[in-house]
C-alpha cells in the first residue's frame, strides 16, 4: 500500500493536469488546482510518515523514498498548495489585465500540473536514467510555461532556458552514462535493478574512482546547469523573471532544489568511491563562484524579479558550499537550507508578483509605498527580503550559521572570508534597495484594490514555515534531517 | 560476431561519428549541417546492429531502429520543414572563424583521447575507443552550439551531442536498460518539438532567428 503511493502521487499529479485540458470554467479550473495541490501534499505527508516509521520505501523496482526523498518531497507538496492559493488571485489581475487568455488557461493550468508531476518524478526515482528522464521533463514542461505569454522577452528567456539546460544535463546524462558502466564492470556483468541508486551506492566503495571522478564531474555541470550554479547558470535570471509569477516561485523554490537532489545522489556515490575530497571540492569550487558572481549583479539590479533571480544564483551557491564543507554539519545545514530558502524564495517571489501586478512594472526604482496601500504584502515583503539576506530571527540566517560552523570546522577559512564578505555586501543593497519599496508613499495611479482572502492564505502558510524554522526546527525534521544527513555522509 | 571485430567496427564507426560532426561544425549552409546529422545518427545506428550481433542483446537492435527512425529520419525531417517554414536565410554566420573552430575541435578531440587514457582497466566495460569518442561528441556538439548564432544549427549540434551520449551508452556493458533509451528518445522528441513551436513564434511575431534576441542582460 504505503509503496504504491510512490508513483500513484506523481501519476494523479499528471492526471489532474490531463483532466484540466477538458475544462474551460476558470472557477473549476482554480478549485481543481487548489484541491489537487492540497491532495498532493497529503500525499507526500503521507509518504513521509510511511518512511519515519519504516525506513526507505521502494516501489517498481526504479522508485524509493528515503529521508533525502521526503525533504524535498514535503518542499514541493507545501509550495504548490502556497502557490496554488496565490494563483487564484495572481490570475483573476491577469485575466483583468490581459496578459493572460481565458481561453488559453487550461493550458497554463495543465502545463503546472505537468511539471510538478515531472518534479515529483526526479524526487522519487531510484533509477538515475529515469531521474534523468524527469528531470529533462522538467525543463520541457516549463519551458513552455516560462514562454507561455507569448512576448518577445518570454520567449527569449524560454529559448535560452531550453536549450542552454537541454545540453547542460545532457552532460548529466553522460555522467550517469559513465557511473552505470562503472557499476555493471563492478558487479561483473548487469544485474537488474544495475541502474538503481540504492544498488550503486551499496557497491560504491568496489567502483573505479577514475571513472567516477570523469561522472562525477559529467553529472555536476550537467545538473549545476540545471541547479543554476555559476557559471553555468546564464538562463537563470532570464527564465525565473520572465516567467508567470507562480512559476518563477517553483522554478525558484523547487526546481533548482530537484536538481540539487541529483547532485546529492551522485555525491553520495561518488564520497564512497573515491573518497570525499574529490567531490566536495568541486561543490566548494561552484559554490563560491555562484555566490561571488551573484553579487556584482544583485547590487547593479533594478528588476525586481531579476534580483530574486540572481539571489536564488547566490543560495544555490550557499547549498553547494555547506554540502562541500561536509561533515555531519555542513550536510545538514545544506539540507535544511534547502527548505528554508525553497520557502523563503517563493514567499518573495509571490509577494513581488502582487507588487508588480499594482504597479505594473518590475523596476525597483518606481514601486514606492508597498506598505501603505497593501499592508499585507508589503510586511511579508519586508520579512521576505530580511529572511534572504540572512537576518535573525528568520530560517535562513539559522542554516547559514551553520554552514559557517561547517566551514570553521572543515578548516577552510579563505573560502569563508570571501563568502561572508559577500553575503554581507548583498545584505547591505537588499535591505537598502526594498526599504525603499515598502515605505514611502505610492502614487496615485498604483491599484489599491483590497487584498483577497485566500492568495493570503497561501502567504501566510509560507510565512508561517519561514519565521517557525527561524526559531527552532521541529523535532520531526530534525529526525527526518539528521536520517538523511546519515545516507549522504554514511 | 566476434568480440574483435565488433570492436573493429565500433573503432571504425567511431571515427565516421566524429566525421560528421567535424563535417556540422565547418558547413556553411544550413541543409549541410542538418543532412550531416541525420547520416551521423544512421552511423550510429549501424553501431547499435554491430553491438547487438556482438552481445546477442536483442533491446540493442530495437534501440538502432528507433535511432533511425527518430534521429536520422523524423528529427532532420522536423528541422526541414521549420527551415521551408520560416524562410530564413540559410548561410550559417558563425561566431568564430571555421578554421578556428576546426582547431578547437582537434583539441577537444585530443583531450578526449588523453583523457579516456588515463583511466584503468573499467575501460573493459566500454567497448572499444566507445568512451573519447562520447566525450569528443559531446563537446564538439557544444562547440557547434557556443560557435554558431543560429537557434536551428544549436538544434543540430544539441542532437550531434545527444548522439555521442548514445554511441557511449551503447557500448557499456551492454547497453542501458531499453525502457530507458525510450524515455531518453522520447525527451529528445518533446524537446525538439518545443523548441521548433518557440522559433516559429519568434518568427511570426517579431521576424528574427530567436538565437538572435538578447534584449536580457545584466
Amino acid at each position: 500500500m504505503a509503496s504504491s503511493l510512490l508513483w500513484l502521487t506523481p501519476l494523479l499529479s499528471f492526471a489532474i493536469g490531463l483532466a484540466m485540458l477538458l475544462v474551460r470554467d476558470r472557477r473549476v479550473l482554480a478549485t481543481l488546482d487548489v484541491a489537487g495541490s492540497l491532495v498532493l501534499l497529503g500525499l507526500t505527508l503521507a509518504i513521509t510518515g510511511r518512511v519515519e516509521q519504516g525506513g526507505p520505501v521502494s516501489a517498481l523496482g526504479i522508485f524509493r523514498a528515503d529521508h533525502v526523498t521526503v525533504l524535498f518531497l514535503v518542499l514541493i507538496g507545501l509550495l504548490a498548495v502556497a502557490v496554488s492559493l496565490v494563483t487564484v488571485g495572481w490570475m483573476r489581475r491577469e485575466l483583468a489585465r490581459g496578459q493572460m487568455r481565458a481561453e488559453r488557461l487550461r493550458y497554463y493550468y495543465a502545463l503546472v500540473h505537468g511539471f510538478l508531476a515531472t518534479m515529483l518524478v526526479t524526487v522519487l526515482a531510484d533509477n538515475l536514467g529515469i531521474l534523468w528522464i524527469a528531470m529533462e521533463g522538467t525543463t520541457i514542461t516549463s519551458a513552455l510555461l516560462v514562454g507561455f505569454h507569448g512576448d518577445k522577452h518570454g520567449l527569449e528567456a524560454a529559448w535560452k532556458y531550453i536549450i542552454v539546460t537541454t545540453i547542460g544535463i545532457s552532460f548529466g546524462l553522460f555522467g550517469t552514462v559513465l557511473v552505470y558502466g562503472a557499476a555493471a564492470h563492478a558487479q561483473g556483468g548487469v544485474l537488474a535493478g544495475a541502474m538503481n541508486w540504492s544498488s550503486i551506492v551499496a557497491i560504491a566503495p568496489r567502483l573505479d574512482p577514475g571513472i567516477i571522478r570523469i561522472g562525477f564531474i559529467f553529472v555536476m555541470v550537467g545538473y549545476g546547469t540545471k541547479a543554476g550554479l555559476a557559471p553555468v547558470h546564464m538562463w537563470l535570471p532570464d527564465a525565473h523573471s520572465q516567467a508567470p509569477t507562480p512559476v518563477s516561485a517553483l522554478l525558484s523554490g523547487a526546481l533548482i532544489k530537484c536538481a540539487l537532489f541529483g547532485i546529492i545522489r551522485f555525491h553520495t556515490i561518488a564520497r564512497a568511491a573515491c573518497g570525499p575530497a574529490f567531490s566536495q571540492g568541486l561543490l566548494l569550487t561552484f559554490g563560491l563562484v555562484s555566490v561571488v558572481v551573484a553579487t556584482p549583479f544583485i547590487l547593479a539590479q533594478y528588476d525586481l524579479k531579476r534580483l530574486l533571480g540572481y539571489s536564488s544564483v547566490e543560495h544555490v551557491g550557499i547549498i553547494a558550499l555547506g554540502l562541500g564543507f561536509g561533515g555531519r554539519l555542513g550536510t545538514y545545514a545544506a539540507l535544511l537550507h534547502v527548505i528554508n530558502h525553497g520557502v523563503t524564495k517563493a514567499l518573495v517571489f509571490l509577494v513581488a508578483g502582487d507588487a508588480i501586478g499594482r504597479y505594473g512594472t518590475r523596476d525597483m526604482r518606481v514601486i514606492r509605498g508597498l506598505l501603505g496601500i497593501a499592508p499585507v504584502a508589503g510586511t511579508l515583503l519586508l520579512m521576505g527580503v530580511f529572511s534572504l539576506a540572512g537576518t535573525p530571527p528568520f530560517s535562513i540566517f539559522i542554516s547559514e550559521l551553520m554552514i559557517i560552523r561547517a566551514g570553521i570546522a572543515a578548516g577552510r577559512y579563505v573560502i569563508l572570508a570571501v563568502f561572508l564578505f559577500a553575503v554581507v555586501t548583498i545584505f547591505a543593497g537588499f535591505i537598502h534597495r526594498v526599504g525603499q519599496m515598502v515605505f514611502g508613499t505610492a502614487d496615485a495611479s498604483v491599484g489599491r484594490e483590497p487584498e483577497a482572502r485566500l492568495p493570503v492564505l497561501g502567504l501566510l502558510l509560507l510565512v508561517a514555515a519561514m519565521v517557525l524554522l527561524g526559531v527552532y526546527v521541529p523535532a520531526g525534521l530534525d529526525r527526518v534531517l539528521a536520517h538523511a544527513t546519515e545516507i549522504i555522509v554514511g | 560476431m566476434s568480440v574483435d571485430l565488433a570492436t573493429r567496427l565500433i573503432d571504425v564507426l567511431g571515427g565516421l561519428l566524429l566525421f560528421s560532426t567535424l563535417l556540422i561544425l565547418a558547413a556553411g549552409q544550413l541543409f549541410r549541417a542538418i543532412y550531416a546529422v541525420a547520416v551521423q545518427s544512421v552511423f550510429l545506428a549501424i553501431a547499435g546492429a554491430v553491438l547487438g550481433a556482438a552481445t546477442g542483446n536483442p533491446d540493442l537492435w530495437i534501440i538502432a531502429g528507433i535511432t533511425i527512425v527518430v534521429k536520422a529520419i523524423l528529427l532532420p525531417w522536423l528541422l526541414i520543414w521549420v527551415v521551408r517554414r520560416i524562410q530564413i536565410p540559410r548561410e550559417i554566420e558563425p561566431v568564430i572563424p571555421i578554421n578556428a573552430t576546426l582547431g578547437l575541435a582537434a583539441g577537444i578531440v585530443v583531450l578526449a583521447f588523453r583523457l579516456s587514457a588515463s583511466l584503468g582497466p573499467v575501460r573493459q566495460a566500454i567497448t572499444g575507443n566507445a568512451l573519447p569518442v562520447g566525450i569528443a561528441l559531446i563537446l564538439l556538439g557544444v562547440l557547434v552550439m557556443a560557435s554558431r548564432r543560429k537557434a536551428l544549427v544549436q538544434m543540430v549540434g544539441l542532437f550531434a551531442s545527444d548522439n555521442g551520449i548514445f554511441f557511449t551508452g551503447m557500448a557499456v556493458s551492454q547497453g542501458m536498460p531499453l525502457i530507458i533509451e525510450i524515455g531518453v528518445i522520447l525527451d529528445v522528441v518533446l524537446g525538439a518539438l518545443v523548441m521548433g513551436i518557440l522559433v516559429l513564434r519568434v518568427r511570426s511575431s517579431v521576424d528574427t532567428d530567436i538565437a538572435d534576441l538578447e534584449d536580457l542582460r545584466g
